[in-house]
């Protein structure tokens, strides 16, 4: 193993690290560990973004192939100690100097590196939810690079709102873990909400770039490398679904004032279990989750698909690092969980209006689908009054199958 | 460090333009018919039985195999995707009129039928329900936006997609997680699914070079077929043809039982 262009041979060498992009993971650790004992002046060692090996091995990228990715996302992105926003991002970077780089602080009050201090354990340094405590998380916290939120007031394929990100960041996720941020200031709430955008912004390109490389005939051929492209066709199609998601808060009829709550909850109870709205299959005869329970997330389905194209590869080479990256870049897979409604906690929140969110958009990402078109608003409000009212159903008509104890079967 | 000026290096150093695959100018008439047909080479795979655990009053009435590799008594396989890659393809006047009727794909016996259904940007593509429970439909496009909506029984649900999409876009119920199907969205009238004997047919394509693209959910894009014996490599499942006037016949394609080992 030759490791001799990536010592670094002193403090100022480090930060000409390039991002690792040969999919030699083993080799890389020694690097880092190299770096680790090398760094014996102070300096905090450089960040850099990892790239989308999943991706980049699916499609079987060449090294040259994700070195050029690399590069072109350092070009266009920067890094996690000096991000760049691109005009057409839409981004501030005065936001995102507040919320990168390592933690610090040179002017009384105000503290640079947010991301790192809040975020970053958890979902990651690049947003890929490859933190160091996320294997250790259910659910594990968001890989922003496919750009798909859950909670938000938007349609089920649009991107969320700037305010339902910082909506987010400030009741944190109940039934996650995912806390609260309400005691941090407002400008660093805005520092971290741009900056969550600019990694998924940056994920969904490269993601974008990787498909390009993998689209090329043959190794020799290139990509017309120009700003009309990667501005153009790999950074645009994604800022533009951004800067859409401002105007596209879903239209929610008020609930009407005179409404019979007791009718209009035995009229969700209806929907609920009939074959129109169908909630039933899902959430379970008894409402705990409990229905289909063999289902994945679209952050997970990914790796379970490749995981069995990859069982009758024949290339023990390409086996080889296909695993290397399964276990390094990729979260074991789990199931989704349909929520258990009778705990009364709602991960993107409990006003009646985020059900009511939830049931017309459906939740992107999660198998929950849309009842727009199917279910009429009306309908969808007897059914969001039935859901608030399942954590405290008293004399359910469920006979034996209702739970005594709702919590003792989560 | 600065990173803007290598950005002006990427930008600078790369000055290509995308190569336009150009037509000969022909006349009105120069149409003409593609052809062929899938073969499978190897014994054909026994079929899995899928087992219907939702539903099973309805779902489990009938016998459900799995349709990812169809194969047919002789040998054809069916469900391959072949489309016609060039942009800007110029489009017969019969086919331009078909693109105003729906492209139905039917939630039937808790299958998706036709396994494999291809629809063109801008043509309404509808979501049917012709069983007595209710089902979803999960469309997982990637250019265009994802669709997840509720299909209640003998109910309905049609989007139009605007983008074409490089490969098909798989489409689930999460319901009856067994059900899986697929949606080839093109942006013109040029492509086929292979049928159950494996022969597929593209009609009306202007007369000249086009570059088809074959792909199979088993496979991926089809690397490498063999005509008569002969093995040509077809990367990324990419075959340059010449279309005459009349019919093009590529004749029979045999597709190595290897490629659906993935």
């Amino acid at each position: 193993m030759k490791l001799t262009p990536t010592v670094p041979t002193g403090c100022n060498g480090i930060g000409n690290q390039p991002p690792r992009a040969t999919g030699f993971q083993s080799a890389w650790s020694l690097v880092l560990l190299t770096i680790f004992f090398a760094t014996g002046c102070g300096a905090t060692p450089p960040a850099w973004f990892r790239p989308n090996m999943v991706k980049a091995t699916k499609e079987k990228l060449s090294a040259q192939r994700e070195q050029q990715v690399a590069t072109i996302m350092l070009a266009m992105f920067g890094t996690p100690d000096d991000p760049v926003a691109l005009p057409e991002t839409g981004l501030d970077e005065a936001k995102l100097r507040l919320a990168a780089g390592p933690v610090r602080s040179n002017i009384v009050g105000r503290k640079n590196g947010l991301y790192r201090e809040h975020c970053a354990h958890c979902h990651g340094i690049t947003g890929d939810a490859l933190g160091p405590t996320a294997a250790f998380l259910n659910p594990y916290p968001r890989d922003y690079r496919p750009g798909v939120f859950k909670f938000k007031s938007t349609e089920r394929a649009d991107k969320p709102t700037h305010s339902d990100l910082v909506r987010l960041l400030k009741n944190g996720a109940p039934g996650t873990s995912m806390p609260s941020f309400a005691l941090l200031s407002e400008t660093q709430i805005e520092a971290l909400v741009e900056y969550v955008k600019y990694l998924s912004i940056r994920g969904e390109t490269e993601f974008n770039l990787m498909g390009a490389f993998f689209e090329l005939e043959g190794e020799e051929d290139e990509l017309p490398l120009g700003r009309d492209f990667l501005v153009g066709e790999m950074l645009t199609p994604v800022t533009e679904k951004w800067a859409a998601a401002a105007g596209a808060r879903i239209p929610v009829p008020e609930m009407p004032a005179d409404l019979d709550l007791v009718a209009s909850v035995a009229k969700g109870r209806a929907l609920f279990y009939g074959d129109k709205a169908n909630c039933v299959k899902c959430h379970g005869p008894t409402a705990l989750g409990d229905g289909q329970a063999n289902d994945f997330d679209d952050w997970n389905k990914p790796i379970v698909e490749w995981k069995k194209e990859i069982a009758g590869e024949k290339d023990s080479k390409f086996l080889a690092r296909a695993h290397r990256v399964l276990d390094g870049d990729a979260l074991k897979p789990r199931t989704i969980q349909p929520r258990n409604l009778r705990l009364g906690i709602y991960r993107g929140g409990r006003r009646p209006l985020d059900l009511y969110y939830r049931i017309h958009a459906g939740v992107n990402g999660a198998p929950m689908p849309a009842a727009k078109g199917t279910i009429p608003p009306e309908d969808i409000w007897d059914i969001v009054n039935y859901v608030r009212s399942l954590p405290y159903e008293l004399d359910g008509e469920l006979g034996a199958d209702r739970p005594m104890v709702a919590r003792d079967r989560f | 460090m600065s990173l803007r000026p290598s950005l002006t290096r990427v930008v600078g150093c790369t000055m290509l333009t995308a190569s336009l695959v150009g037509f000969s100018p022909v006349s009105a008439d120069d149409w003409g018919t593609i052809k062929g047909k899938f073969k499978f080479g190897g014994t054909a795979p026994a079929v899995a039985e899928l087992k219907a655990d939702k539903d099973i009053e309805v779902c489990g009435k009938q016998k459900l195999l799995s349709e990812e590799l169809t194969i047919g008594p002789d040998g054809g396989v069916a469900n391959v995707v072949v489309f016609v890659r060039d942009k800007d393809v110029k489009i017969h006047p019969d086919l331009a009129a078909a693109k105003k009727d729906a492209v139905i794909l039917d939630n039937k016996d808790c299958r998706f039928t036709p396994h494999v259904a291809f629809v063109q940007t801008g043509q309404p593509f509808t979501i049917r329900n012709s069983d007595t429970v209710g089902h979803n439909s999960n469309v997982s496009t990637i250019k265009n936006p994802p669709f997840n909506g509720l299909i209640p029984a003998g109910g309905d649900s049609t989007v139009t997609f605007t983008s074409e999409e490089a490969i098909p876009a798989q489409v689930a119920c999460n319901i009856h997680p067994w059900m899986k199907g697929w949606v080839v969205v093109r942006p013109n009238p040029y492509a086929a699914v292979s049928a159950a004997d494996g022969t597929f047919e593209i009609k009306n394509v202007p007369a000249g070079e086009v570059e088809l693209q074959m792909w199979h959910e088993k496979a991926g894009y089809v690397g490498e077929i063999s005509v008569k014996g002969k093995a040509e490599k077809t990367a990324k499942g990419r075959k340059k043809i010449k279309v005459a006037a009349g019919d093009t016949d590529l004749g029979e394609m045999v597709l190595d039982a290897n490629l659906f080992k993935k």
